[in-house]
């Protein structure tokens, strides 16, 4: 063994050679394997991600549009302000930022500061800027030469352009554009569209790579909705509504609801004590807020979430409530259908009815004494109708109460609809057959109530409310439309024909004769309600009034429920805090709608006339003209020719109303005071008119039979100075009509 | 012996090594022992003489240097251009460097190849004392990102432990070979060897050094195991290494340096070591990206900054994510079949400091393959460690291809076939 290697050495180089393929390179590539071929994917979609940068496209949200295509509620362009504090490039160009920014968008120069000295890539600092601001930080990043560190990130903002207007059906959104209440929440996903992508392929320091990497992928815009919803009829509904809160002092809310009994349409639905869309997040009541701000700091933000939820709440939808007296539309149209009543069938009330030895009362404590079913549902008889329950037993009772809907939700197509609380035919003992015959003891929401109401105007159908009626593409073009849907029959037309000529005679003479209006033949029911559940929580007494109807009477086109959820006014009674209201929004909407006036022989003689031209006419023949109208001339001054006339030429004019002819130049400026006229009879109103010289045109109530109407609410205040002449409108209501 | 041509390992077992060595190059009429036929005068000439082998050198071994050294340089240009271009405004910055020291290296290593590697003998005392000079001259130099590693000369920039490697295989062969009979005893055998590589580890950590201190203790163990040493000492040490591990790791934070560095090594993309891990994370996301084909040459995206200095040390990552499994696979295939010529060159050479040198080198290049892609792939904590060819740095890669220019020499007077 001379100089070379020896076997030992051989065989340990040997070795050693086999450790390092083996051990060695075998470790490292079992780490390829691994690496590479089992972990591949996620670790390559790491690599991506952070590579690739990945901005969204939003999508524009959709536009929601009333019958009309009058934009309810819609999206404009805004801006995001991103700063990418890893990406500045160094010191001064992060202070010149930091100063620019703070300028820009009026924050604060050290809340500027901490965002951009976070060693992160993606720090939002501003949110739904507006397009002003984008141009303004887009000229600071050109003029400051600034490459990198800012993003602007397009974004979309929704604009409620009518404000409060339909707030409880609209809903609102969210930061993210994603509808939170109301048609935005439930046809968000039509409304959202779908967000496209840009990806492009970005280095570490976020500057574009060279190789050619860019994928865009564009956004679907949301599909917008056409609604059933008349932004007319609708502002009719929520400005009487508003006018019912505060002449009623009502504490939680007012709901109403306007739907085509035909079609299921709603064509208004409003909740008053609502909120502000584009800033829901605001309680609008100030009393609310500054009881809020009053409380511990603990209990503050549970309160806000609670005044906030209850102000966001549609209660059309998602309050449910005895219907009371409402509901006897629906015992009498069983009773009918059965044939167990007919309009004739009579019934003696005592005032009280005693079911299985429990007394229930009726509202009137001496009793109807004999009636008619018409006189006993114009009277509301509670007994009368505990005595058709009676007849109908509770299988069947329970059956067309299953029929109207009340068992269900309407399926109407907003979020939050609740269901209805009831006894099921088994569970019906008498007592609460009895109550339930006239709308007590069980709770259904208002949409269920108003959705029966049409079943009964429109021939027996329950059709199914809806608030959208179309849903169109970002084109134009339509992706679907609504079509009416009838559930099923669940009285006959005859029935149905009945009950709507009692349900006229109820408007015009019965109980429910406040929501009456001349020329039109509205068909209405007033209910008043107890909370029982807050009566049991609190002690105190709250009620709702509510008044149900439809018109016109005979050719019925659409129904009405006005809902004040515990009115603490004069009265709490469906009939006076409902019924004028209802009356006053129905006055405004039908003629919107079309819909003729048709009077009769004596609305025709209580009717308003028009005050003919007798400007510029000698005082004689003035007197002549107007005296052919049957109208009175009061003539003011000493001249001979009329200079002016209050009122002026084509307002209306009660019938035998004076005109005042004034005749020279100094008597134009005499005043009279418009007198209180709240609580006086018709009789004592038009005394009062005369003496101050004012003309008083009538509304309401007083204008059908009965003498018990009282004025109610003036259009032009008590104390006011006025021309003489001038006509002051006054409504009347019966007081004293209860129910 | 038909095993000649075959150069395999069974059909060797039994014969003297020495004896088909000497028959192969005589069958090529180059050994050196042919000239003991010439005169004296020609013989004393050619003993002083520097360029003195003239036998034709190892083509394979050749071609694999080749090879890979073109490889790692298409491969650095592909990784560094990005990384070039953004800090220095020119994507060509490091692979004009690097293709001059592979240019100059390559020149070196043909020209060392001719250098008979016996005068290296002289050498090897003095560039022990060399290593340990720079390495103490290094901890006197102000440190860079806290750590003593590199000697700026202004023209060039060098780490001392480059030398120290080749310091350490060339006196081990050396005093190896000198005292091969001995190698069995403790005086001889054992203790010189520990003083110098203790004296050495004990600077590089010093620095600190940690991947030159295992890759130093890994080429002295693998040369001392060669040389002879006794099993048993080979036990001690490592049941003394993994005791010293286990009483850093466990009962002291001295070694924090380590230590965040096996965190970040068992748990890469864990969130709160984010900054340590970057690197590890990002190298395993570019392997991963490579999937089984790659992104294709010049595709990676990883080196687009998000791979701190992908030309460095891990380069294999972007070698990974461009060529994929299949390109890594096949230069690491031609890695390992580098060692293979290059140990099989050396088991040939004429005499045991050849063997013992040719077998150092080769293994270094080995080790350090292995080591890199083990940091690059996360099979071991992250430690500085370059790739052979690749990673770019001209001075450590002149000295690479003169170390294996002195292979090559070694392979000029191998028995084996060389072709």
């Amino acid at each position: 063994m001379a100089k070379g290697t020896t076997v030992r050495m051989w065989r340990r180089t040997l070795f050693i050679l086999l450790v390092l393929t083996v051990v060695g390179f075998g470790a490292v590539i079992i780490s390829l394997v691994k690496l590479q071929l089992i972990e591949g994917e996620s670790l390559q979609r790491r690599a991506v991600d952070q590579q690739l940068s990945d901005s969204t496209i939003t999508a524009q949200r959709g536009t929601i549009y009333d019958c009309n295509m009058t934009p309810l509620a819609q999206s404009a362009t805004v801006w995001t302000v991103v700063l990418e504090p890893s990406y500045i490039e160094d010191e001064e160009t992060r202070d010149t930022i930091v100063t620019g920014l703070a300028g820009i968008l009026g924050m604060e120069e050290s809340e500027v500061r901490a965002h951009a000295e976070k060693d992160n890539a993606y720090e939002v600092l501003a949110r739904k800027v507006e397009t002003e601001v984008k141009d303004a930080i887009l000229a600071f990043k050109e003029e400051k030469e600034i490459g990198s560190g800012i993003r602007l990130i397009e974004d979309y903002k929704r604009y409620y352009p009518f404000g409060s207007f339909a707030a409880a059906v609209l809903g609102f959104t969210g930061d993210d554009n994603q509808g939170l209440a109301g048609l935005e929440a439930q046809y968000d996903e039509e409304l959202s569209g779908v967000a496209g992508r840009l990806v492009t392929a970005k280095n570490a320091i976020g500057t574009d790579m060279p190789f050619q990497y860019e994928q865009k992928v564009d956004a679907q815009d949301g599909y917008s909705l056409v609604l059933s919803i008349d932004r007319v009829v609708q502002h009719f509904l929520e400005k009487n509504l508003e006018e019912g809160i505060v002449n009623n002092q009502v504490q939680n809310r007012a709901a109403g609801i306007v739907m085509d009994v035909n079609t299921g349409e709603i064509l208004a639905m409003a909740v008053k004590g609502d909120y502000d869309p584009n800033d829901p997040f605001t309680i609008t009541d100030p009393a609310v807020a500054a009881s809020i701000e009053n409380l511990p700091e603990e209990q503050r933000s549970a309160a806000r979430v609670e005044a906030l939820e209850a102000q966001w709440r549609n209660k059309a939808v998602s309050d449910t409530y005895y219907p009371g007296s409402v509901f006897k539309i629906c015992t009498g149209s069983m009773g009918l259908e059965e044939g167990v009543i007919t309009t004739q069938s009579t019934f003696t009330c005592t005032g009280a009815a005693n079911v299985m030895g429990t007394t229930i009362r009726c509202h009137k404590l001496a009793g109807h004494g004999t009636q008619t079913f018409v006189q006993g549902l114009c009277n509301s008889c509670n007994p009368f109708f505990i005595h058709i329950g009676d007849l109908l037993g509770p299988d069947l009772f329970f059956e067309y109460f299953e029929g109207f809907g009340f068992t269900e939700r309407t399926g109407i197509d907003l979020p939050g609809e609740s269901g209805s609380l009831y006894y099921t035919a088994e569970e019906l003992n008498p007592v609460e057959l009895a109550t339930e015959s006239f709308g007590q003891n069980f709770s259904i929401t208002p949409i269920q109530m108003i959705t029966a109401c049409a079943a009964v105007a429109n021939g027996g159908y329950i059709v199914q409310p809806h608030v959208v009626s179309q849903i169109i593409d970002s084109d134009g073009n339509i992706v679907e439309t609504v079509e009416t849907s009838v559930k099923r029959q669940v009285i006959s037309e005859e029935t149905s024909e009945t009950m709507c000529e009692i349900m006229q005679q109820n408007a015009t003479t019965g109980t429910a004769k406040n929501g009456y209006i001349p020329g039109y033949r509205v068909a209405g029911k007033t209910g008043t309600s107890e909370k029982i559940a807050e009566k049991n929580e609190t002690g105190e007494e709250e009620y709702i009034a509510s008044y149900c109807g439809f018109a016109p009477a005979d050719d019925p086109q659409i129904a009405m429920l006005i809902f004040f959820d515990e009115p603490h006014g004069e009265s709490y009674y469906g009939s006076a805090v409902a019924g004028p209201v209802w009356a006053k929004t129905m006055e405004e909407i039908l003629p919107y709608l079309g819909v003729e006036r048709k009077y009769t022989e004596s609305e025709l003689q209580k009717l308003d006339v028009t005050a003919p031209q007798v400007t510029g006419e000698s005082v004689e023949e003035a007197k002549r003209i107007l005296q052919a109208e049957g109208l009175e001339a009061e003539v003011i001054g000493e001249g001979s020719t009329v200079l002016a006339q209050i009122p002026e030429y084509g307002a209306s004019i009660p019938q035998e109303g004076t005109v005042v002819l004034y005749t020279d130049e100094a008597s134009a400026s005499r005043t009279v005071t418009v007198p209180n006229f709240n609580g006086l009879t018709l009789a004592q109103a038009n005394a009062a008119a005369a003496e101050a010289g004012v003309n008083l045109s009538v509304t309401g109530a007083a204008l059908t039979t009965g003498s018990a109407a009282q004025a109610s609410t003036q259009d032009i205040a008590a104390g006011t100075a006025v021309s003489p002449g001038t006509v002051v409108t006054v409504q009347f209501i019966e007081r004293d009509q209860v129910e | 012996m038909a095993s000649v041509r075959q150069g395999g390992i069974p059909s060797r077992r039994g014969a003297e090594p020495g004896a088909p060595a000497r028959r192969g190059a005589a069958e090529q009429g180059k050994s050196p022992d042919g000239g003991a036929r010439r005169s004296l005068p020609h013989r004393i000439r050619k003993k002083f003489r520097v360029f003195s082998v003239r036998s034709g050198l190892d083509m394979p071994f050749l071609f694999l240097v080749l090879v890979l050294l073109v490889t790692g340089l298409v491969m650095m240009f592909s990784s560094s251009y990005a990384y070039a271009y953004y800090n220095y405004g020119d994507s060509y910055y490091f692979i004009l460097r690097q293709a001059v020291y592979a240019a100059i290296g390559v020149t070196i290593m043909l020209a060392v190849s001719y250098f008979d590697y016996h005068h290296l003998h002289k050498f090897a005392i003095p560039a022990l004392m060399v290593s340990f000079i720079l390495l103490g001259a290094v901890l006197a130099l102000p440190a860079s990102d806290g750590v003593h590693r590199w000697i700026d000369l202004g023209f060039i920039n060098f780490q001392p432990s480059e030398i120290t490697k080749f310091a350490i295989i060339l006196s081990f062969a050396h005093l190896i070979s000198l005292n091969f009979k001995r190698m069995d005893t403790f005086r001889y055998g054992v203790l010189p060897y520990l003083l110098i590589l203790g004296a050495t580890c004990a600077l590089l950590v010093l620095e600190p050094h940690i991947s030159a201190t295992v890759i130093v203790i890994l080429l002295g163990g693998v040369m001392l195991f060669i040389g002879g040493v006794k099993f048993r000492w080979f036990g001690a040490a490592a049941a003394l290494a993994v005791a010293a591990v286990l009483y850093l790791v466990v009962f002291t934070q001295e070694f924090t340096y380590a230590n965040n560095r096996l965190e970040a090594w068992l748990d890469p993309f864990n969130v709160e070591i984010r900054d340590l891990t970057w690197q590890t994370r990002q190298s395993m996301m570019a392997i991963g990206s490579g999937g089984l084909l790659g992104l294709g040459l010049g595709q990676s995206r990883q080196k687009y900054l998000y791979l701190p200095e992908p030309q460095n040390d891990f380069i294999f990552a972007i070698v990974c994510e461009e060529l994929g499994f299949i390109g890594a696979l096949i230069i690491i295939l031609l890695f390992v079949l580098l060692v293979w010529r290059g140990v099989t060159i050396s088991l040939k050479a004429k005499d045991k400091f050849g063997m013992l040198l040719g077998v150092g080198l080769t293994l270094q290049v080995g080790i350090q393959v292995v080591l890199n892609i083990a940091v690059v792939t996360n099979t071991i904590p992250n430690t500085g460690i370059s790739l052979p060819f690749f990673s770019s740095g001209g001075t450590s890669l002149i000295m690479l291809l003169a170390q294996m220019g002195v292979v090559l020499s070694i392979s000029r007077t191998s028995a084996i076939d060389k072709t």
